[in-house]
């Protein structure tokens, strides 16, 4: 006999009794594994999604809207398998990773039906072609575009039929510049839908994406080299997924007699490690890995033709003192019609560690070249470096001598040239240094030309005015006008006479006429006759020129400051030596990144944001947290009624010596082992569980889930980790329902433990029961009334907890904190345990209070205060039940409500807009109306409040994926201060001010931009805090931090930040236009068709806010939805509690409800105590679960966007109370059936 | 052995029972005192309420008097605490119950040893099964050994009760209506045993019971009246 013999005979003798707390732990660990496979499911399902959007890319090189050569991925992977270490001379095997990769064209667009049936926007056209990546079999033939299901479904097309594709056509120039071509913005394309042809079980191509979301994307697929011709981009892309699927190493000793052990076994023959050849070891490689092999030779491969820039030579005469010479220079100039201040420095000769030291944006290149008098200026001669640069502090050049000497070249389209009454249009003026102009030439001066002196009748010392517009003021054209004295006429012809020194503006270099010209503007001043001769006989040539300072001045703007940088070429080299050491001095200097050509580990931050996505295993052990607590109440009062019927057994066991302690050891043995089973038989529940959940969650709760299917998925591990948890719950749970056992005496347990509950441990209550007297404290004589002397330890708890309530409650008001998941949870913690506290004193009382005649009311209210431990787990578990459910309704978001209010989430806005293609107009104004065929009739009272849109991940709740990067929207502060739009629901630390949009035009010390986002967003989607930061790479490859200041309350802006549009340029100065739009409206409707559909071809959208709230709200009211399930099965299993204990109740007390029958009470009467005795207890459990709820919820309920679902929480409470009555009632039924008066005889 | 100390002395033992409210006091025992040298028996008879059962479970430990000091082998079992009168009703005090109490889950063997489970000394741990098999073979249960209580007759179940009550080797045996709840036939076999276990196993043996058959085959009877003991 030893103790496991006792507690295995205890087990199996009392197996039938332990049934039910089997079943209770089993419940509870069902609930709590499946929540926990939900959560790998969860996370299975992104991780799958994730890889299957990515095909075996493991990074990226995503340059937007800048165009690298298609070759450069070729051009790359000949450089890292070219620096492969080799083992040895003679072998052909390399150790390292090698790559290949694919490149793509990657385009904004949208699709429409060739019948104008169904349109798609927001779709992302790529050009692909055949490689390893996208094996195409050169299926894809130009004119043909594959569509994925989710498009294909869209446009409800099949193959062979014809669809329309429109593209935003590439700009050399943003076309936020005021030269810039509109008409030439987008191209149309009639494609045939061709069936997509995808290797067997590969299905990229249908989920291929590159952000961190799950929701299904718009996929079509082209032809490459069509799609890049299309777009006017040829021979170029702007996508490059590299990827490695391994490493291969030099073996270890052990791998390698591992290995050939291998060998041996499956050849079966011997094989001497030693002699056996050293087989490159292969291993997976982690995306970071390939982005860190593959780093350092994308520096060697890359060519300046990839960041679209050229070198060349160009010729011009001067005249000399006796005859014209050629002079040949060499030019740097880009497609992109402005150099960026890092490719100036660089093209300089400045090294990466002295460019990256040097102030950024136009102080660079007006450090370097701007300065009067300067050797740059002066002296274009190819020796020695410049002096003001090295004064400037930057590093010494890294190839000393000639690159340093270039000269800056801004050239720039004037509006007006005036003098007096006279004026030319639309001419062309050079900003640069010598030999242009003159080296003293002051910044007030000008050279007009010969023409331009004939022209307007000017001489030296003139004044002329130049009209202009800001480079970059886009559509508004905010035009300058400045004075300059002429300083000379120069002829028309050598240096003077270049018409390279124009850029190829977009729209204008190629027009054959004036009148030809697409500048972007439209050209008000008069062209004559004269201009348009100048313009067919020398084209673009520059009429005047100024010194580089004052152009920069004029004319510098956020996408560069110089059109072209020329060099010299020195007598003692020749023009093609020149151009290639600039060629290589500009590449050496030059980081890849500072041109867009950045690599990023696509695949660790796409699994990151699957792996970090919302933890679903926490959020449904958060939702089944109260049916979690339900069955484990369930379970500790069935095994605990199973203790007691055990009383003369355990009263055995102590007289027979047994310790108190080990008694408790012994039934806590059992209920461990019973927990243990029951967490066995958890886990294949678990399982049935979490795929029940999955099914919810794909069909009645899918908006929390978003369009993607949720496969199950569950780890090993977390199945042992769920049982052992499991196990430990429900042993922890028993333990403190056992540690109350076996203190009573042992001969009162002998006698069959017939004690109340908490007496007993008195002699003088011990006598109550043996005698029967009634017996009084003198402090309850004293009165009835609560004192606090009476209300004990427990009432001073409950006092405690509700004053600990009241106290985070004031907090939250304090702190503008309504919203805080975590302060509703302590609060309606800390109530419940305050009520129960209550509960428990007012049982207490009951039992010691006793009238003279007790009415039958008063009998049944003093008969539920006998088992006070028991009425109690019955309080908890209906308080608990009720809290959720009333606290849930409260929660519910409505998005209809106060939406016309700034205040509300929609911010006031009637409409939200999204364009596929960017605008680049004011909707607000006349004139960008009327590009879109709009008249101030059509949009009468509609106003626009436009963002800037840098793409990134989904924000928002409908996003399952942890966003790394969340979409950017620029937007102009001063727009929604005016307006007070949408609440605050906190600020970071520091920021708290009356007009939080302000907040974002802010400058922080450390550099970081302020940003506002969702509160959801910030919590939820990104994991975040506000005051945290986000890291973010700008166009140029810098790193930059978004730091988050303010907290918009359940708003439309849910899955992005917001940030001022004036930080967005600075970092984002290539994204063209505005793709997002707040809309406020009349009332009236009548402009929406007119607006769709004159804006249709930038692929415009219209959603009325409070769709769009209610689509984002749909999360949060289905998670509450879940939780309301859970809740209600929480709630039934308290129901079912109740039951049992009417049962075990009524059962235990058989003979004393025989004695009122046999004394005269009808059955009707006993039934009716029975049910009055536990509808007391019923109805206490519900008013401690709402009250707790009530005031838990107050701090939402009078935050802006509270609402009190009153009808619906009275029916679903009084449902509870209906249901909980007829449980009781039944129970008791059951109980009492039968001959009730046999149960005296038995007495 | 005059001279020898009582294996239990009880000195004016009272037990009270008074109510929180002042309403005054309820005696049960009444400075009693009581000596019992080892290997005596002793029965105390007495009406119903009398407070015999009272009285044998201050003498058992499961019980403390209001007033008075009990003494088990010269020890005085009031400066004791609840773990140490454990150990004292484990290996010095065996009892046998009215309701015999066996362990409905165990078997006729498992029973006897259970007391055994309750106690790491190694000396009562070793030679525990067979002195239970002995103990069992002698109360003409040796044939029963793997027999569960409900496959036993009331009788039976009342020696398994006592042969667990010897298992430990007390000095003192306390019963309490051992034989209330069984027939004639098997009371008058179970007083047989009481008395020969008493007189072969040197036990102090102190009986509680309404039977004045069994009262009167123990060497000293006494009458609990009024709470006091005469």
């Amino acid at each position: 006999m030893t103790t496991r013999t006792l507690i295995l005979r205890s087990l199996r003798f009392h197996a039938r009794s332990h049934l039910g707390a089997l079943l209770g732990a089993a419940v509870g660990s069902a609930v709590l594994v499946g929540a926990l496979v939900v959560g790998d499911s969860v996370r299975g399902s992104l991780r799958e999604q994730a890889l299957e959007r990515l095909g075996s890319a493991d990074a990226i090189i995503d340059s937007g809207d800048r165009f690298f050569e298609q070759d450069l991925p070729a051009r790359l992977e000949n450089s890292v398998v070219a620096a492969l270490p080799k083992r040895n001379m003679s072998d052909d095997l390399a150790w390292g990773v090698p790559m290949s990769g694919a490149v793509l064209l990657d385009l904004p667009a949208t699709a429409v039906r060739q019948d104008a049936a169904a349109r798609a926007n927001r779709v992302h056209l790529y050009g692909i072609t055949n490689c390893t990546f996208f094996p195409t079999g050169n299926l894809l033939l130009p004119g043909t575009v594959w569509l994925n299901g989710t498009l294909t479904r869209h446009l409800d097309v099949r193959a062979g039929d014809s669809i329309i594709i429109r593209i935003s056509k590439p700009a050399a120039l943003s076309r936020d510049a005021v030269i810039s071509s509109r008409n030439d913005s987008s191209v149309a394309l009639r494609m045939t839908v061709g069936r997509m042809v995808q290797p067997p079980g590969r299905q990229f191509l249908e989920n291929f994406g590159l952000r961190n979301s799950h929701v299904a994307s718009f996929n079509a697929f082209m032809n490459l080299d069509e799609l890049a011709k299309a777009a006017g981009v040829d021979g170029r892309a702007n996508l490059f997924l590299p990827f490695s699927a391994y490493r291969l190493h030099e073996p270890s000793p052990a791998q390698h007699w591992w290995k050939t052990m291998r060998e041996v076994i499956s050849q079966r023959r011997w094989i001497s490690p030693r002699a056996a050849p050293q087989i490159p070891y292969s291993v997976p490689v982690t995306s970071r890995e390939t982005v860190d092999a593959i780093e350092p030779r994308l520096a060697e491969a890359w060519k300046l033709s990839d960041a679209e820039l050229t070198v060349r030579m160009t010729q011009s005469s001067i005249s000399g003192i006796n005859a014209e010479t050629n002079l040949t220079m060499v030019e740097l100039n880009t497609r992109r019609i402005f150099l960026e201040p890092p490719v100036i420095a660089a093209a300089l000769g400045y090294s990466k560690g002295g460019a990256g030291n040097l102030p950024d944006g136009t102080g660079v290149a007006s450090s370097i070249i701007a300065t009067p008098g300067s050797q740059q200026g002066s002296a274009p001669i190819p020796q020695g470096g410049s002096p003001a640069l090295l004064a400037s502090g930057a590093s010494a050049p890294s190839t000393p001598g000639a690159t340093t000497n270039g000269i800056g070249v801004l050239t720039y389209l004037v509006n007006l040239i005036r003098v007096g009454e006279r004026a030319a249009p639309y001419s062309m003026i050079t900003a640069t240094g010598a030999p242009w102009v003159p080296v003293d030439m002051a910044d007030d001066e000008i050279l007009v030309n010969e023409w331009l002196a004939e022209d307007l009748k000017v001489r030296a010392g003139d004044r002329v005015e130049l009209s202009y517009y800001l480079a970059d003021s886009g559509s508004q054209l905010i035009e300058r006008t400045n004075s300059f004295r002429v300083r000379g006429v120069v002829p028309l012809k050598g240096l003077h006479a270049d018409r390279t020194l124009m850029p190829e503006f977009p729209g204008i270099a190629k027009a054959e006429s004036t009148h030809d010209w697409d500048a972007g503007f439209k050209l008000t001043h008069k062209i004559r006759d004269q201009d348009e001769a100048y313009w067919k006989n020398h084209r673009g040539t520059p009429k005047a020129f100024i010194t580089l300072a004052a152009g920069q001045k004029m004319w510098s703007n956020r996408f560069g400051n110089l059109t072209a940088i020329r060099w010299l070429v020195p007598t003692n080299t020749s023009p093609e030596v020149l151009r290639a050491s600039i060629e290589s001095n500009t590449r050496a200097n030059l980081n890849p990144e500072d041109v867009g050509l950045k690599l990023e580990p696509v695949r660790e931050r796409a699994l990151a944001a699957a792996n970090q996505g919302q933890d679903f295993g926490q959020l449904f052990l958060g939702f089944s947290f109260f049916l979690i607590g339900a069955a484990l109440i369930l379970m500790a009062m069935l095994f605990q009624f199973g203790v007691e019927q055990r009383a003369p057994e355990i009263g055995t066991l102590l007289a027979l010596g047994f310790q108190p302690k080990q008694v408790r050891r012994l039934l806590l043995a059992e209920g461990v082992v019973l927990s243990a089973l029951g967490a066995v038989m958890g886990v294949a529940g678990g399982i049935a569980y979490a795929k029940g959940m999955l099914w919810g969650l794909s069909t009645i709760w899918r908006s929390a889930v978003g369009t993607s299917p949720l496969r199950y998925h569950a780890e090993p591990m977390t199945l042992v980790i769920g049982a052992v948890a499991g196990t430990a719950v429900a042993a922890l749970v028993i333990w403190f329902a056992l540690r109350r056992q076996a203190r009573q005496p042992a001969r009162v347990l002998l006698a069959g433990g017939e004690v109340q509950d908490g007496d007993g441990k008195s002699d003088t209550t011990d006598r109550e029961q043996k005698v029967d007297l009634p017996i009084h404290t003198a402090r309850e004589k004293a009165g009835a009334r609560w004192s606090f002397a009476a209300i004990g330890r427990i009432g001073w708890a409950g006092l405690l907890s509700v004053a600990a309530a009241l106290g985070l409650i004031a907090f939250a008001f304090a702190t503008n904190r309504t919203s805080h998941a975590g302060l509703f949870f302590g609060v309606g913690a800390l109530l419940l345990m305050g009520g129960l506290a209550f509960s428990s004193v007012f049982l207490r009382r009951l039992l010691r209070h006793a009238g003279a005649v007790p009415s039958l009311g008063e009998l049944a209210l003093r008969n539920a205060a006998r088992r006070r431990k028991r009425s109690l787990a019955v309080i908890a578990l209906l308080a608990c039940g009720s809290f959720l459910i009333t606290s849930i309704g409260a929660f519910r978001l409505d998005s209809d409500k106060d939406a016309t209010k700034r205040s509300s989430g929609t911010g006031g806005f009637r409409y939200i807009g999204e364009s596929s293609l960017p605008v680049v107009v004011s909707l607000n104004t006349k004139s960008g109306r009327e590009e879109f065929g709009l008249d101030e009739k059509d949009l009468a009272g509609v106003n626009f409040v436009q963002m800037r849109v840098r793409d990134g991940d989904d924000a928002s709740c409908l996003n399952l994926n942890r966003a790394q990067r969340p979409r950017l929207l620029g937007v102009e502060p001063v727009e929604l201060q005016r307006l007070n739009a949408f609440s605050f629901a906190g600020f970071a630390k520091g920021f708290e001010r009356a007009d939080p949009w302000g907040l974002l035009a802010e400058s922080h010390q450390d550099g970081a931009i302020p940003a506002i986002g969702d509160a959801a967003s910030i919590q939820w989607a990104l994991g975040k805090k506000l005051g945290d930061t986000l890291e973010y790479t700008d166009e140029r490859g810098r790193e930059f931090k978004v730091r988050l200041v303010g907290a918009v309350a359940s708003s439309i802006l849910q899955g992005s930040l917001l940030i001022s549009e004036d930080s967005f340029k600075e970092r984002f100065p290539s994204e063209t236009g505005y793709r997002m739009f707040l809309i406020d409206a009349p009332s009236k409707d009548t402009f929406v068709p007119n607006l769709t559909r004159a804006m249709q071809d930038v692929g415009f959208e219209l959603t009325a806010t409070t769709t769009r709230l209610a689509s984002l709200n749909a999360v949060q009211n289905t998670y509450l939805n879940t939780f309301q399930v859970l809740g209600g099965l929480g709630l039934l299993l308290g129901s079912v509690g109740l039951g049992v204990v009417v049962l075990r109740n009524v059962l235990e007390r058989r003979s004393e409800l025989a004695v009122l029958l046999a004394v005269g009470f009808r059955r009707r009467a006993v039934q009716r105590l029975v049910v009055t005795e536990h509808g007391a207890l019923l109805l206490m459990g519900l008013g401690v679960g709402v009250l707790a709820a009530l005031v838990a919820v107050l701090p939402a309920l009078l935050s802006p966007r509270g609402e009190f679902p009153v009808m619906s929480l009275a029916l679903t409470l009084g449902g509870v109370l209906v249901s909980g009555a007829v449980w009781t009632w039944v129970a008791a039924a059951l109980a009492l059936r039968g001959k009730l008066i046999e149960a005296l005889r038995s007495e | 052995m005059p001279d020898a100390p009582p294996v239990l002395r009880l000195t004016k033992v009272s037990k009270r029972y008074s109510s929180t409210d002042g309403g005054g006091e309820l005696a049960v025992l009444q400075e009693i005192s009581l000596d019992l040298q080892s290997g005596e028996s002793a029965s105390i008879v007495g009406p119903s309420g009398s407070g015999k059962s009272t009285l044998l479970n201050i003498i058992g430990t499961l019980d403390r008097p209001s007033s008075g000091q009990v003494l088990l082998d010269n020890e005085d079992l009031s400066r004791l605490d609840e773990n140490q009168l454990a150990a004292v009703r484990n290996r010095r005090i065996g009892f046998i119950f009215q309701g015999h109490h066996l362990l409905p889950q165990c078997t006729v063997l498992e029973n006897v040893l259970v007391p055994v489970l309750a106690t790491k000394e190694a000396s009562l741990r070793s030679g525990a099964e067979a002195r239970a098999r002995r103990l069992l073979a002698r109360v003409g249960l040796g044939e029963r050994l793997t027999h569960r209580p409900g496959q036993l007759s009331g009788g039976e179940r009342q020696r398994v009760a006592v042969v667990r009550a010897l298992i430990n080797q007390p000095k003192l045996l306390l019963a309490d209506e051992p034989t209330g709840a069984l027939d004639r036939a098997s009371a008058e076999k179970l007083s047989d045993l009481l008395v020969e276990l008493n007189r072969e196993e040197g036990v102090t043996l102190i009986v509680v019971t309404h039977a004045p058959d069994l009262a009167r085959r123990m060497k000293r009877v006494f009458e609990l009246r009024d709470g006091k003991l005469e």
